[in-house]
């Protein structure tokens, strides 16, 4: 089984249309920029990887989030031929923080809050008339749960099309909670790198129209095969490399596919020396009698970590990548780590090459995996 | 015959750690393991124990293949307005590594899982006052596709001083504190493994309207509507109010349906969308 993706739209600090910020990747640009609202005195680390949208430097907006989540559904819809959806057409939204950084306005009395602001039913609802919406918060993988959610319920036959998007604005509590425990604070994302040092905050949002194969006769951009949704259950923050193995087994047997049908890895890589080294080493494990492997690759070195729709923006990168026949490369990566050096990492200039199968990863906090495999347009 | 027909969904246990006169949260969320958790996960690690315990499922290796499913609004919203409150009256410096995990929604659903070693799908919904029934509904679809052997649905939402405030700010008098949960598994295999099966899910349909989520759901059939008994108990329960109508559905079920409705026309709402379930009691054993 596999569900056509017809429509898809994402903003992040690096552009506002998918192939902006491939391109934006391919080219080695960042996003990253001195934190532009919280007071840079507080933290040792003062730097972000912000969308430049507020209307008022230095001035932080409340609903962030949303706008940009009404804003990539709408230009998925547009771009699926679909501007005007059937009311009960699902909507999952991933997302890490919510509205929570609106909360947290609220909270030191700089914003109004009602409980409907924290999940998305209602900003939805307002602009497409679209009601089925589901608030996913699984942590930073929760795009590709609702992925997994979304293709689920068009296997069940209750749904022949299905909204999948991701949306997270940076709270300053979550800012605030990693620059306490990144110590020195990194200079930038270097997955793969050993002289890594930690995440960076990123924001934006991302959205795909699915649809069940053969009820669209337009164009399509590619196709999800399968996608797999887990939990370590074995460390309350450090990933555990055996949990995202079962994670990526479990996907390619949804997908029907050998290690080998593999082309392309879109990895987490949040550039921590933990989370790195997990998925590293689940690679090689999964990876090791394939010949000559998958490429690999990690995009946050550009936009950072853009939490709930990280997993999601790595598939419509993939997807791009396919199209355009170019895998940007990990940013600022010069000195692979040991585990790393049997994998085909890309780095430095973009790899090119006919490419037909991706896989992508999320690996959120709470040991909570998700990994799509995605094909592109032509088979 | 689609996969949703070919699997019936059972409720095969129900726990409460909800504040009031059988539960004390300052004993009762006190001890081993809880001293760095806060007080959303606190709850959830507990109804998950009483949970599965009801339901015969505790510390059985068959859980790793289940799904542990979260209904919340407010779980996080403590240990983000704190963390600004610190920030704004120091630095980064002075927040505990410990908050860090606190800070994202989804904090309660991975301790339940480390707690039990549940490693099928960790889901976390926070749709307002409809999720607690769409989590239900969540919870038998992972089911249904067979990406979980059973699944511990968890409704909860803790008290305190932000979650106050935002009550009292939009007309709340009373709010519940505290978790409600349930056990769904396959019907064939709760017969199995001899487990006392207390419903069974029938329907489950979203809408803008409430005669439309009813309909969706297959309601009209149901000749017993719960009405606003969990809102009256414990006042606005918000994201797990549909877990709690569940819970006191099962605990009262006689013979006949009974539908369960969560969003506009009832006693809670936040005017975006309603979520309509309906529960039958044991239909046993297909023939």
């Amino acid at each position: 089984m596999s569900w056509e993706i017809t429509g898809m739209s994402a903003v992040c600090a690096l552009g506002d249309t998918v192939a902006d910020i491939h391109g934006a990747l391919s080219a080695g640009e960042s996003g990253l920029a001195p934190v532009s609202t919280f007071d840079a005195s507080k933290y040792r680390g003062g730097v972000a990887y912000e969308v430049p949208d507020r209307t008022r430097p230095g001035v932080d907006e409340p609903l962030r989030a949303t706008r940009w989540l009404v804003h990539v559904v709408r230009e998925a819809l547009a771009d699926a031929g679909l501007p005007e959806p059937e009311p009960g057409t699902p909507v999952f939204v991933g997302t890490t923080h919510r509205e929570m950084r609106t909360a947290e306005l609220w909270w030191q009395h700089d914003a109004p809050l009602s409980p409907a602001d924290l999940h998305f039913t209602s900003a939805l609802r307002s602009a497409f008339g679209l009601h089925n919406v589901q608030t996913v918060a699984s942590a930073c993988a929760a795009s590709l749960y609702g992925l997994g959610m979304g293709t689920d319920l068009m296997a069940l036959g209750e749904a022949d099309t299905v909204v999948v998007a991701g949306t997270d604005s940076i709270t300053e509590s979550s800012f605030g909670g990693f620059d306490r425990i990144q110590s020195p604070p990194p200079d930038t994302i270097r997955a793969f790198d050993r002289s890594r040092r930690g995440m960076i905050m990123g924001e934006g949002a991302v959205a795909v129209v699915l649809r069940r194969a053969g009820t669209h006769p337009g164009r399509v951009h590619g196709r999800v095969r399968g996608v797999s949704m887990n939990c370590d259950a074995s460390h309350p923050t450090a990933p555990d490399s055996a949990g995202v193995v079962r994670a990526i087994t479990d996907a390619h047997e949804r997908a029907a596919i050998a290690p080998d049908d593999i082309d392309l890895v879109v990895v987490h890589g949040s550039g921590t020396p933990q989370s790195d080294l997990a998925e590293t080493v689940a690679l090689r494990e999964v990876f090791k009698a394939a010949e000559p492997g998958p490429l690999v690759t990690a995009i946050k070195g550009g936009m950072g970590h853009i939490s709930g729709g990280a997993g999601l923006m790595n598939l419509v990168v993939a997807l791009e990548a396919i199209r355009t026949r170019s895998l940007p490369p990990v940013s600022d990566l010069t000195d692979p780590i040991e585990e790393a050096s049997e994998l085909r990492v890309v780095s430095g200039e973009p790899a090119t090459g006919r490419f037909a199968t991706a896989q992508v990863h999320a690996v959120g906090m709470g040991g909570i995996n998700a990994v799509a495999i995605a094909e592109g347009a032509a088979r | 015959m689609n996969a949703r027909a070919s699997v019936r969904t059972a409720i095969t246990g129900v726990g409460w750690a909800v504040a009031g006169p059988d539960f004390d949260p300052a004993t009762a969320l006190a001890g081993k393991g809880m001293r760095h958790k806060d007080r959303a996960s606190r709850f959830a690690v507990r109804v998950a124990q009483r949970t599965l315990e009801d339901a015969g499922l505790l510390d059985v290796p068959e859980l790793e293949g289940a799904a542990v499913v979260v209904s919340s609004n407010f779980g996080n919203l403590d240990p983000v307005c704190d963390s600004i409150t610190t920030i704004a009256t120091g630095r980064s410096a002075d927040i505990s590594p410990m908050r860090l995990p606190q800070l994202s929604s989804a904090v309660s659903a991975a301790w339940v899982a480390l707690n039990h070693g549940i490693r099928g799908p960790n889901l976390t919904l926070s749709n307002g006052t409809s999720s607690g029934l769409d989590a239900v509904a969540a919870a038998r679809n992972l089911i249904a596709v067979g990406r979980a052997t059973a699944a511990l649905v968890i409704g909860v939402e803790p008290d305190s001083p932000s979650v106050a405030r935002l009550h009292r700010e939009t007309a709340g008098a009373r709010w519940i504190d505290g978790a409600v949960g349930l056990v769904l598994e396959p019907v064939q295999q709760a017969a199995d493994r001899g487990a006392r099966i207390r419903a069974e899910i029938t329907g489950y349909g979203k809408a803008d309207d409430g005669p439309s989520a009813v309909r969706a759901a297959g309601g009209p059939a149901a000749p017993r509507r719960l009405g606003d008994e969990a809102t009256e108990r414990y006042g606005r329960c918000s994201g797990a109010l549909g877990v709690v109508q569940c819970a006191l559905a099962v605990e009262r079920m006689e013979d006949e349906p009974v539908l369960a409705v969560a969003g506009a026309g009832t006693g809670e709402s936040d005017g975006t969308s309603v979520s309509a379930l309906v529960l039958a009691p044991p239909l046993g054993r297909d023939t």
